[in-house]
């Protein structure tokens, strides 16, 4: 998986591409952990990405977590098939997706 | 009656039959199918000893024609072969490839071989044509021609190799009729077929090949629709099958993704079905089985039938009883339970691997 951080002051983008699963969310676990210290907008950019499961979702729920504390975060251009998982987990009921 | 008796035909670098026991009822029509390479017609070949087997006997009413001083002529007499390249005699007409043997061999007068000649064009659809060379005729005529001309030897066994494998398909229907025909006549006879419906159809019997032998022998209803055997369930189903061998912590989940990914490209699975294979595999494999690792070996299975149009992932493990509906990894299995269109667990104490987990997942656009 690929990622891409944008920062702009205070607010982050993190583009993912490729497949964030249970061999690559480790990877997006530490970069996250590691870049939203001072971030209160934080989005998620899953335009290039082709496949989330349950490992994705878990890392994208704890940044939720963190980000609800102090600012917000949003997930946004999920392809049908990955915008799928966010509703039948009932994810987009409490993550914003654009 | 044949009998079959640790029947073994092996070549230099296979061996197509291993052993092969069977009685062949006077009356039986028999298919005998299965896939490339099983042995099937070597197997009719080796009963009319055009192939010599490598082992073990064939009875024919008892008598050992295997036996070496046995006078092969006498039983191939009462068995007639057709083949799918029908094998008719290029410079002969159509009535005298009937003629030849009748008169030859069971020393028939030319007017009595002609008469039966012309009775079996006339039930064949093929009168008019007895003065015609086989190379005037099409595919579906030559193969009613040697049908006709296996029938002028009056076997009480006809063997066919594939007798329509070799035929444009729009031939296929008219040879297919003679040999229904034939089918209720009450003789003895064995067919190497790729066509099911039309095995189905036609005989009492079934064999099904593989793994050198009959892998399992039953008549229609219980081989086409009840199959008792796994090997003989995935041919009538048509499954195509992947399996994957999960053995330990450091197994190659990316390359096992990959070769789910060309196993849905080969069988043209959709994209939205292969999402919820990589899932289902994904979700047990690495996430709520994986603390079983190390001390049971994971078998995963993926079925694909093209017919219904859906995929079964079977995935097997040993130890405890585990149902991972009850395991902690809620998320993991609430997306599996939310991707697929049916989950079940069972548990076998009896079995090796007795925990079983079968996903299914119907193909959606």
């Amino acid at each position: 998986m690929k990622i891409e951080k944008n920062l702009n002051e205070k607010n982050l983008v993190v583009a993912l591409e490729g497949r964030l699963d249970t061999t690559t969310a480790p990877q997006l676990e530490e970069e996250l952990k590691n870049s939203l210290a001072g971030v209160t907008d934080l989005i998620i950019d899953l335009s290039k990405l082709e496949y989330i499961s349950s490992a994705g979702l878990r890392v994208l729920l704890s940044a939720f977590k963190t980000m609800r504390n102090k600012g917000k975060m949003k997930v946004t251009n999920a392809n049908e098939l990955v915008k799928e998982v966010f509703e039948v987990t009932g994810f987009s009921d409490f993550l914003p997706i654009e | 009656m044949i009998e079959l008796k640790h029947l073994r035909k092996q070549y230099e670098n296979a061996t197509p039959l291993k052993d092969v026991n069977a009685v062949i009822n006077d009356g039986d029509v028999i298919s005998v199918i299965g896939p490339s390479g099983t042995g099937k017609s070597t197997l009719i070949r080796c009963i009319n000893m055009l192939e010599r087997p490598t082992g073990g006997q064939i009875l024919l009413d008892g008598v050992d024609i295997t036996a070496p001083k046995y006078d092969l002529t006498l039983a191939r007499r009462r068995m007639g072969m057709v083949f799918q390249s029908f094998n008719l005699f290029g410079h002969l007409t159509v009535i005298e490839n009937l003629m030849l043997a009748p008169m030859d061999i069971l020393k028939k007068s030319k007017q009595e071989a002609y008469d039966t000649g012309m009775a079996l064009l006339r039930r064949v659809g093929l009168a008019g044509r007895e003065f015609q060379y086989p190379e005037q005729l099409s595919g579906g005529q030559k193969q009613r021609v040697a049908i006709a001309r296996t029938l002028a030897m009056d076997p009480d066994v006809v063997l066919l190799d594939e007798p329509t494998s070799a035929l444009d398909p729009t031939m296929v229907g008219e040879v297919q009729a003679v040999i229904r025909d034939l089918a209720q006549s009450g003789k003895t006879m064995m067919i190497v077929t790729h066509e099911m419906n039309f095995a189905r159809a036609i005989c009492n019997r079934v064999f099904y090949m593989d793994e050198g032998g009959i892998y399992e022998d039953g008549t229609p209803e219980q081989i086409f629709d009840h199959p008792k055997k796994e090997l003989t369930r995935r041919f009538i189903k048509k499954l195509k099958v992947l399996e994957l061998n999960v053995e330990s912590r450091d197994y190659d989940f990316i390359g096992a993704g990959a070769e789910i990914d060309r196993y849905c490209m080969q069988n043209d699975i959709p994209p939205r079905t292969k999402y919820r294979i990589r899932l289902a595999f994904e979700e047990l494999g690495q996430q709520m089985l994986l603390p079983l690792l190390g001390k049971t070996p994971i078998h995963v299975t993926l079925e694909y039938a093209p017919t219904e149009e859906q995929v079964t992932v079977t995935v097997a493990y040993g130890g405890e009883r585990f149902d991972p509906a009850e395991g902690d990894n809620e998320l993991s299995y609430m997306v599996l339970k939310r991707a697929v269109d049916d989950l079940a667990f069972s548990f076998d104490p009896e079995r090796e691997a007795g925990n079983v987990v079968r996903v299914l997942i119907r193909e959606k656009a």
